[in-house]
């Protein structure tokens, strides 16, 4: 049980927004009516910008399912019906993890999701720079105490 | 970087309208499609480059490109001479833009070439103008003004995505291709209200009203090849309302359109055979659809009502009820390959299913068999990547109740009671 519980939180994705947003978290059914484009805005009425990655990345599958509750095929049914009917629009895709930390990094309102590793990597990698640099810290990263993007709690 | 996407999206459809209406060939669309490949890729690079997200929401550029082979054997589905047949190429190309924060603007070209099907050429799919009237954290609430698309039925809005619909051929009983034009979508004003709860799930309800033109080729296709007059819509209403339980994956869905026809007879001098008329059409649909992580299944029941007052003769009255349904189930072996099985049964006359009196009533003219439609499907699909499948499947197909014209049948190409298709697609979408 103990093991069972070790390996899923090595394996944790998380779910990562753009410095300025202020909701620091985020109900299970709120997150998938973000992602199901039933909610498109945060509470303080600011325009929600969604980001994914293509929905064959592995990342992405697990996310669908473990943090959504919801098939991959499902969420591009609901896309793509907006995308191609005119109804609304859907997510932005982009390639890889690291371009997503940059699109939520550059996005105000914008929503990402990461692996627990990216994070703590870049985490790193920022306390690196802040250290070495600390006059030419920009204006971004002042903003969050947690670095470039803020980290969002998920409750059930 | 937005001003050269735009530039980018106009020159393409500008391009395109141009090239479509030379394009019979299958060279020129191969030409076609590699330009528009190039198109999107040269976008695609453009915006790339920039590497900014801030506008990735407020303009998007969307497409798709797919070219199959069909065969058809003992119809005029898709050719009169029965040959293996390229014409299954459909071609579309979206803007989204973001005006303001209530107001967005959106659009799609398409290019459809699906032989006897529906009219080749490009049209505009849809273009609209989206009002978002009111949006919190579980309501919403849109107007759409313009061309807007069906979005009632099950698939009426994916019917003509090829990626985004479930097979190639769709249930005709439902999407019939004949009247494609007429009730992909309308000009007029639509809304939609969603409402999201925990305990309850989600809702989805919808009105529009407005109405279709009706071209030259298609009153040919739906009346009949003799008919030299001008057919109109003169309204499509349409209401549906979906719902999905909280977390379940289960939906549930019912539709109602209400629509009214004129046909105004170019007279007998013009060698006119056909009298000044009005039609109506009533369509109701129940819809359910699960979706699980391997099994997937759906289905249709419906009942219409087709009434023509006129044309024949002045004095001619037709009132008829039609009912049918499909059932359908689809099983994702892996992740990137999926089977797919359907049955479909339709009558135009729930009082004469078999076409019995249909013949009777037309001394033989018109036979039994274009008294109903009935169609098994078997197919297969396989995603390469997340934007880029293949495509195949068979039907067998018994009655000729969904085959054009509709109102004054062609039973001597159409002079088989079974028939057959199969149909193999390519589909790649950004």
């Amino acid at each position: 049980m103990l093991a069972c519980l070790v390996t899923t939180q090595v394996a944790a994705i998380e779910v990562v927004t753009h410095p300025q947003v202020t909701q620091s978290s985020l109900t299970k059914s709120q997150l998938r009516r973000i992602y199901t484009m039933r909610q498109l805005r945060w509470s303080d009425n600011h325009a929600i910008t969604v980001f994914v990655l293509p929905s064959q990345h592995e990342l992405h599958q697990r996310f669908a399912k473990e943090r959504l509750q919801i098939f991959p095929y499902q969420l591009n049914r609901i896309w793509h019906k907006l995308t191609y009917s005119g109804l609304g629009v859907a997510p932005t895709i982009v390639k890889s993890e690291q371009e997503l930390i940059q699109a939520v990094t550059k996005t105000p309102g914008a929503i990402g999701y990461i692996s627990e590793a990216t994070l703590v990597l870049l985490r790193q990698s920022n306390n690196d720079s802040r250290s070495q640099e600390p006059l030419h810290m920009d204006e971004e990263s002042k903003v969050s105490s947690q670095g470039v993007v803020n980290v969002v709690k998920i409750k059930d | 970087m937005l001003s050269k996407l735009k530039t980018n999206a106009a020159v393409a459809i500008a391009s395109r309208v141009n090239v479509l209406y030379c394009s019979r060939s299958f060279l020129s669309r191969t030409l076609l499609c590699t330009f528009l490949l190039l198109a999107c890729i040269a976008t695609k690079a453009q915006a790339e480059e920039g590497k900014t997200y801030t506008n990735s929401q407020d303009f998007q550029l969307h497409g798709f490109i797919s070219q199959g082979i069909i065969d058809v054997n003992g119809s005029d589905f898709v050719n009169d001479d029965g040959e293996l047949s390229t014409e299954l190429t459909e071609i579309g190309l979206n803007i989204s833009y973001q005006l303001t924060n209530n107001f967005r603007l959106a659009g799609q070209v398409v290019y459809l070439d699906g032989g006897n099907r529906y009219a080749q050429g490009a049209r505009v799919d849809y273009a609209l103008l989206d009002w978002s009237a009111f949006t919190d954290e579980h309501w919403q609430a849109n107007i759409y003004l313009g061309r807007f698309k069906n979005n009632h039925w099950l698939y009426s809005s994916s019917r003509d995505i090829p990626f985004a619909r479930p097979s190639i051929i769709l249930p005709q009983s439902v999407y019939f291709d004949g009247f494609r034009d007429i009730a992909v979508g309308s000009d007029g004003i639509a809304a939609k209200l969603s409402h999201s709860t925990d305990e309850y799930g989600n809702f989805d309800f919808q009105l529009s009203y407005g109405s279709s033109p009706i071209s030259d080729e298609q009153t040919k296709n739906i009346l009949s090849e003799y008919a030299q007059g001008s057919a109109e819509q003169d309204h499509d209403a349409q209401a549906s309302i979906y719902w999905q339980p909280a977390f379940s994956p289960w939906r549930f869905g019912v539709s109602l359109l209400d629509a009214g026809f004129t046909y105004d007879s170019a007279g007998p001098a013009k060698g006119d055979f056909f009298y000044d008329s009005d039609f109506t059409f009533q369509f109701y649909t129940m819809n359910a659809i699960y979706e699980g992580e391997k099994w997937e299944f759906s289905g249709e029941i419906y009942q219409q009502r087709f009434t023509i007052d006129g044309f024949y003769f002045p004095a001619f009255k037709l009132d008829n009820i039609g009912q049918g349904f499909y059932l359908q189930s689809r099983y994702k072996l892996t992740q990137k390959l999926t089977f797919l099985a359907r049955y479909e049964d339709f009558y135009l006359d729930k009082d004469d299913k078999d076409g019995k009196e249909l013949e009777e009533s037309t001394g033989g003219a018109i036979p039994y068999y274009f008294g109903f439609h009935k169609d098994i499907t078997l197919g297969v699909n396989y995603d390469f990547t997340s934007n880029f499948s293949i495509r195949a499947e068979y039907h067998w197909v018994r009655g000729a109740g969904r085959l054009t014209p509709v109102v004054a049948p062609n039973p001597e190409i159409n002079n088989s009671e079974d028939w057959q298709m199969w149909a193999v697609q390519l589909m790649y979408w950004f």
